[in-house]
């Protein structure tokens, strides 16, 4: 059984399982989707984090506690405990990285409207908002200062051909569906219509799949 | 010939991508592709001049197409002077990221507070990419460490910069490639906890043995 197995079999509404679990499969969820998708994902506002957050510090602390313990029954359960903080820090560490990853590579496109904005965490947007401001220094002291003003931006529009750069929204992802719907995907010769069933994998563009990820009708794999 | 210079620099950058180090900074030549864009803009000035204002491309069509290539000569210009800082920012940054003491910031270790490295590291300097840092990139460096530093702060429990390969094993065996000075772990000498001694096996102290 491995990781899929488990997110397969657990609707993300139940609520018969322990909240910690739930968060451990919604941060599960969480990583999974941010790597495979390539736009910047909306940074979960139910507190994911903080939780995960405050947990990890718990179990820390509880490594500590436990370590002075010479009985070997502590040391086994002080390993345990300690590989599943690890598996539990590279979740979060990983997350945080694939997004700062996007943030960078399109830092202007997702500072540009408070929708793309609204996406970001607040710590993001602070890293966000400085790093560009250092970036435009830079160029700045380096060489744009030199440039006539009117060539000094760098988020010119002239000729048709925007300084921003944008995530490609027609890069292909896999999908599975969590609920019985109808899948419409733009091809280059022709469009497509599938009637898709529960737990059907699909590969599509990604601007296709988005509204279906968006309303929780599918997930992104 | 416009956008001659513009080129090198691309081609400059290129190169950098795929080099283990970062290259000398072309200071010359990014003056030249600067100063290229100020007399073409001072070139257009001039050819707009006689017309107080008032030019209309259908008239001249001559005049008109000049100005075109030079708009568009200034423009593409830019874009390979941005290209060039881009690629050598986002090498800096990767470096940053990797702990490396990309400008020596006199001891000032960007490293884990949990292992004591014995004295700072400074492994960028072994390939001498310090030397070729403009001073303004040296700021940049410097600037971007303080930003990291700051948003991992945020995040001090998961050590931000820490491994992104999935964690294996609790405990890894490794070999010591250099002297390190002396290191502090809880567990013994060389059977060690993998996410003590993540930032020694990244600065080339260990080797992880599989």
């Amino acid at each position: 059984m491995d990781i899929d197995d488990i997110l397969r079999e657990v609707d993300p509404a139940s609520q018969s399982i322990p909240a910690e679990t739930r968060d451990l499969q919604a941060l599960t969820r969480a990583w999974v989707a941010e790597r495979s998708s390539p736009e910047l994902l909306r940074w979960p506002a139910d507190g994911l984090f903080e939780r995960v957050n405050d947990r990890i510090k718990q179990q820390i602390e509880r490594v500590e506690e436990m370590t002075g313990d010479m009985d070997p029954k502590t040391n086994f359960a002080l390993i345990v405990i300690q590989t599943e903080l690890e598996r539990f820090k590279y979740l979060v560490r990983s997350y945080l990285r694939a997004r700062i990853a996007k943030i960078d590579q399109h830092t202007l496109h997702y500072l540009s409207s408070p929708d793309m904005r609204a996406r970001l965490s607040e710590t993001e947007q602070a890293y966000a908002t400085r790093h560009q401001a250092l970036l435009h220094n830079h160029y700045l002291s380096s060489f744009l200062s030199a440039f006539p003003p009117a060539l000094q931006n760098l988020n010119d529009s002239a000729g048709n051909i925007s300084m921003i750069d944008t995530p490609d929204t027609d890069t292909a992802v896999f999908i599975r569906l969590l609920k019985d719907s109808l899948v419409e995907g733009r091809g280059t010769d022709g469009d497509g219509i599938m009637d898709g069933k529960n737990g059907d994998i699909i590969i599509l563009r990604w601007s296709d799949a988005k509204p279906l990820v968006d309303s929780g009708r599918a997930e992104v794999i | 010939m416009h956008g001659d210079l513009g080129n090198k620099l691309v081609q400059q950058a290129k190169r950098t991508q795929n080099l283990a180090h970062l290259p000398p900074y072309q200071t010359e030549l990014v003056r030249a592709v600067t100063r290229e864009v100020r007399d073409l803009d001072k070139d257009v000035a001039a050819l707009l001049e006689p017309f107080q204002g008032s030019f209309h491309p259908t008239d001249d069509q001559a005049v008109a197409c000049t100005l075109l290539v030079n708009h568009l000569s200034m423009r593409r210009n830019k874009r390979c002077l941005l290209a060039y800082h881009h690629t050598r920012t986002d090498k800096l940054e990767k470096l940053v990221w990797k702990g490396y003491d990309v400008v020596d910031l006199a001891g000032q270790q960007v490293g884990d507070g949990s292992v004591n490295a014995g004295g700072a590291s400074n492994v960028a300097n072994g390939d001498g990419s310090m030397n070729n840092l403009s001073p303004q990139e040296e700021d940049y460096v410097r600037q971007y460490s303080d930003l990291l530093a700051a948003y991992k702060g945020q995040w001090t429990d998961i050590d931000l910069t820490g491994s992104l390969e999935p964690p294996r094993d609790l405990f890894i065996d490794v070999r010591v490639l250099k002297d390190a000075g002396e290191i502090q772990t809880e567990y013994g000498q060389f059977y060690v906890r993998q996410g003590d001694v993540e930032r020694l096996i990244a600065q080339g102290y260990l080797q992880k043995l599989s």
